[in-house]
């Protein structure tokens, strides 16, 4: 019994670190797409421009709304880009690195979520 | 030894001296001489275009004023975020100062019409006259960019946002001469604008 734990501990570990790995890559990458789409206007630390580009920190957008900005930018008042060759997977790092900085939520935000979320913008 | 110390010394200083006198800075662009036989140096133009309060704004409204001017357009996604941002800092630096003013030219008046000006330069919090954000005729807009500025500012539906232009900011001096251009996109760049600022408000 005792050897079956000692050797269960390795597997375990390994497990729970692939997950943190993956959470830590997604992470990475979004801060790099951060860095290029969204820092020039909405800073490196998310604070925004005065009333020009909006903070956000504290965004009250859903991760599905968020997915659907990225993708379709906004119109008229508040303008915001959109981005035709922004990929799922560069979404889901995005939010994902987002959620991690301004949210506290270390967790990944799944690229299947993403492309539903696309699926059913308004 | 001691002799050639002091001789030594005595160069130094000399050299020294000269190295700290006061900064001056060049005229930039084309240069002239006319028949007298004294130098023209490059001057902007005269110029009239609209601001965000619809009024006109021409240069006698920068006449002697040493002003900032920059190329930008309202839904510009790559470098104009930055250069407001840098530009902010000249902005609320001499906000109080009458003699310095701050000219932003639209390359996209079709679509930047004064009020969409307006309410660009509404939140981003800046007031004329002490930072005009110019539209008007597309084509004076290109050609004083280009010739007189001395800066890039076209069309280019292959950029991002559908035009090029540079990230530059043109110091200006009291009489429209062209004394310094500068990367509005980079803090250290613009604290050497900063300095040369006072440089030009104290010549006479």
């Amino acid at each position: 019994m005792k050897y079956l734990l000692l050797l269960l501990t390795p597997f375990f570990f390994s497990c729970q670190s692939k997950e943190e790995i993956t959470q830590q890559q997604y992470s990475v990458e979004g801060m790099a797409l951060y860095q290029t789409h969204c820092e020039n206007c909405h800073q490196a630390d998310g604070s925004g421009l005065r009333d020009l580009y909006p903070s956000i920190q504290k965004t009250k957008l859903s991760p599905e709304a968020l997915a659907c900005l990225l993708k379709n930018g906004k119109k008229g008042n508040g303008f915001m880009p959109a981005n035709a060759k922004i990929q799922a997977l560069d979404i889901a790092e995005l939010i994902t690195y987002m959620r991690e900085k301004w949210g506290g939520k270390k967790q990944i935000y799944p690229v299947d979520s993403v492309k539903l979320a696309l699926k059913n913008c308004r | 030894m001691q002799h050639k110390n002091t001789v030594l010394s005595l160069l130094l200083s000399v050299i020294l001296f000269s190295c700290s006198q006061e900064k001056k800075l060049p005229f930039l662009g084309p240069k002239s001489v006319n028949a007298k036989g004294d130098t023209v140096y490059h001057q902007i133009p005269a110029f009239q275009f609209l601001n965000q309060d619809s009024l006109i704004v021409t240069e006698k409204d920068v006449k002697g004023k040493v002003y900032v001017a920059d190329f930008f357009f309202t839904t510009c996604p790559t470098i104009c975020p930055k250069m407001k941002t840098q530009m902010l800092r000249i902005y609320e630096r001499y906000k109080d100062h009458d003699e310095v003013r701050i000219i932003s030219h639209s390359i996209d008046p079709d679509f930047d019409n004064t009020s969409v000006l307006k309410d660009y330069a509404t939140r981003l919090q800046v007031k004329a006259p002490k930072w005009n954000l110019l539209t008007g005729d597309k084509a004076a807009i290109y050609k004083l960019g280009q010739k007189s500025y001395m800066v890039s500012a076209q069309e280019d539906p292959n950029e991002a946002g559908g035009f090029v232009h540079s990230g530059a900011f043109i110091l200006v001096d009291k009489n429209r001469h062209v004394r310094g251009i500068y990367d509005g996109t980079v803090e250290t760049e613009v604290n050497h604008l900063l300095e040369d600022m006072e440089i030009l408000l104290n010549e006479r």
